[in-house]
């Protein structure tokens, strides 16, 4: 780097021009919503997310980054895996069914931990308006609107014009990102989240105490040329 | 004669960091308001801007001013090199890339540290401000691309995953995190606080430093300038008083804004998670 004693202003102003006329539009409306033109792209965003290409019906990419293990971190229900693929209610039309005085509550007193996610906790959206009405299917119920298959249409489109099915496999009910269950079920964001710690703590670590010492150091008397 | 302040940053230098501290003191403010939004202090950071959505308006648009500041730089950090002399452009003295010499110094720092030794005769750059600027340099790319993701999510989960957006929340919340906490501890101390550069390290503000100043801080700087004959060329007027007044009025109000936003956020952590 040129120590900075004469700047040219002039081969500045070529560059910075463009910059400032581009900057104008890089905010503008989402390409998400406009018309597809390569078939391709047509194909992943569309056909192949229905469930339908042409008259066949399809199975549309396993896209989780979770891996669900049923029973594994709720506790009240912390079967082993295999028990709780045979005792948890995967496959029913009403994931409800027959639970006693499930009227009477509300969603949070039984699913504590699906109550965190940020749709709920900061967009303020209640259950129901991705859940739907009952009967709420479990899971993996074929005509669950949580299907893979129809959860971008008939869930996330809702409120996100132009959802995919690739944008709905975005996570919402997330586990807490430096959990065991995270290590479990979600592993990148386990990573990632104890990488982005290690680095903070690493970088403040050295940093703090080394300001210190700086700041320390500089207020004792400095030593002569003789002594060092 | 020797003169008796010398230029240490160009006006343009100095306009990237007033750039870079003004957005980067509201995307603070905007950010931790959001962050901090089921708290009452958060709900009042974004009143300040209008609300929550309001906010995350503000806060996409200094983003993208950010991004556009950011590719600037990188343009003229590209004009500045002397390609003629390569290595010694990139490696010398006056660039900020890291070299073997800041290892040396850092080892002589440590025994100065434990009072074996004198301070280490820093170049133009000591290492730790190396360190500030790239710590900023590699933090902005991922903000950059994980705001972007985040500001157009339909459009990037064509590319990438949906699931892609968690981790890329978390990045984006871990890594501002980071930032501010480096920024208004580590950086206002060693720059403002310590003893040497207090009340305020004008450097940055007035473009100059006193050469006595220099000689006490940047020996090896000062030396090589003289090695090279530039010293005269490097000579500089002191700042005039009502701009120096001006410089200290905003930089402490931004100071004290960047410590009360970290503050807070730590006395409001208990509160919230980092969806
Ligand atoms: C009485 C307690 C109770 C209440 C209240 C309750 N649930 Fe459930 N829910 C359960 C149980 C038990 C299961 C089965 C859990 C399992 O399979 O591991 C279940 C399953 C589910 C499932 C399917 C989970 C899967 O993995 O297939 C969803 C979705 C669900 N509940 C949503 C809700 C919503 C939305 C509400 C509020 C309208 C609600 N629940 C209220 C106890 C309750
Ligand atoms: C933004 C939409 C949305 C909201 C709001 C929402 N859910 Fe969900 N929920 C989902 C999706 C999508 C899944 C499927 C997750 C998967 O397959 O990994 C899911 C899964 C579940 C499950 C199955 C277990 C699991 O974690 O995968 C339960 C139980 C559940 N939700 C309960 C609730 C409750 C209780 C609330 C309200 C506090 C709620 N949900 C709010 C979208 C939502
Ligand atoms: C009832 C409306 C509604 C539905 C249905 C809904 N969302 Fe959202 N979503 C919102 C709102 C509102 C926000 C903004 C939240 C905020 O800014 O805090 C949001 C934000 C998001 C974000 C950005 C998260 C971030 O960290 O910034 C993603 C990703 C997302 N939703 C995915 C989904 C997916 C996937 C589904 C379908 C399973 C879905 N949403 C269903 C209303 C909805």
């Amino acid at each position: 780097m040129r120590q900075g004693t004469q700047t040219k202003w002039p081969a500045v102003v070529p560059i910075a021009m463009p910059l400032l006329v581009m900057l104008l539009f890089l905010s503008g409306k989402a390409a998400g919503q406009e018309e597809v033109a390569s078939a391709a792209r047509r194909y992943k965003a569309y056909e192949e997310s229905t469930g339908y290409y042409e008259q066949f019906e399809v199975l549309p990419g396993r896209r989780q980054a979770v891996r669900r293990i049923p029973g594994v971190g709720q506790e009240p229900f912390a079967y082993s895996p295999t028990a709780a693929l045979v005792r948890s209610r995967t496959h029913l039309a009403d994931s409800h069914q027959s639970l006693k005085f499930y009227e009477n509550l509300r969603c949070e007193y039984c699913h504590p931990d699906q109550a965190r996610d940020l749709h709920t906790v900061r967009a303020n959206l209640t259950c129901r308006q991705c859940h739907g009405g009952e009967p709420i299917a479990s899971m993996d119920h074929y005509y669950s609107l949580m299907n893979p298959i129809r959860r971008h249409a008939y869930v996330c489109a809702k409120c996100h014009e132009g959802a995919s099915a690739s944008f709905a496999s975005y996570v919402i009910h997330a586990p807490a990102a430096g959990s065991r269950l995270a290590r479990q079920t979600f592993p990148v964001l386990y990573y990632a989240y104890w990488f982005m710690l290690a680095l903070l703590v690493g970088t403040l670590a050295f940093f703090i105490p080394h300001s210190f010492l700086v700041g320390l150091r500089e207020l004792l008397p400095p030593r002569t040329k003789e002594e060092t | 004669m020797e003169p008796k302040r010398i230029r240490r940053f160009s006006p343009l230098d100095r306009m990237f960091h007033l750039a870079l501290m003004l957005t980067f003191i509201l995307q603070s403010a905007t950010g931790f308001g959001r962050l901090f939004i089921t708290t009452p202090w958060g709900q009042g950071l974004c009143r300040v801007f209008g609300g929550y959505d309001n906010a995350l308006v503000v806060h996409q648009w200094v983003g993208v001013v950010m991004i556009w500041g950011f590719l600037a730089h990188i343009g003229f950090l590209l004009a500045r090199i002397q390609w003629k002399r390569l290595p010694e452009s990139v490696f010398g003295g006056d660039s900020l890339v890291p070299n073997a010499q800041d290892l040396k110094r850092f080892g002589q720092q440590v025994r100065w540290f434990l009072g074996k030794g004198g301070p280490p005769r820093h170049d133009r750059w000591t290492y730790w401000e190396k360190f500030d600027y790239w710590a900023v340099f590699w933090g902005m790319p991922l903000l950059a691309v994980t705001g972007l993701m985040l500001m157009h999510p339909i459009a990037s989960s064509r590319y990438v995953e949906g699931w892609v957006l968690n981790v890329a929340a978390l990045l984006h919340r871990a890594e501002a995190i980071l930032a501010v906490t480096y920024i208004f501890v580590v950086h206002f101390f060693i720059g403002h606080l310590r003893p040497t550069s207090f009340p305020m390290n004008e450097a940055m503000f007035s473009g100059t430093v006193t050469l006595k100043h220099a000689v006490e801080e940047k020996p090896e700087w000062v030396a090589r300038l003289e090695g090279e004959g530039r010293l005269h060329d490097a000579a500089a007027a002191p700042p005039a008083s009502w701009y120096r007044t001006l410089y200290f009025i905003f930089g402490y109000l931004v100071l004290c804004t960047g410590i009360y936003l970290l503050a807070s956020a730590i006395a409001y952590s208990r509160h919230i998670q980092l969806h």
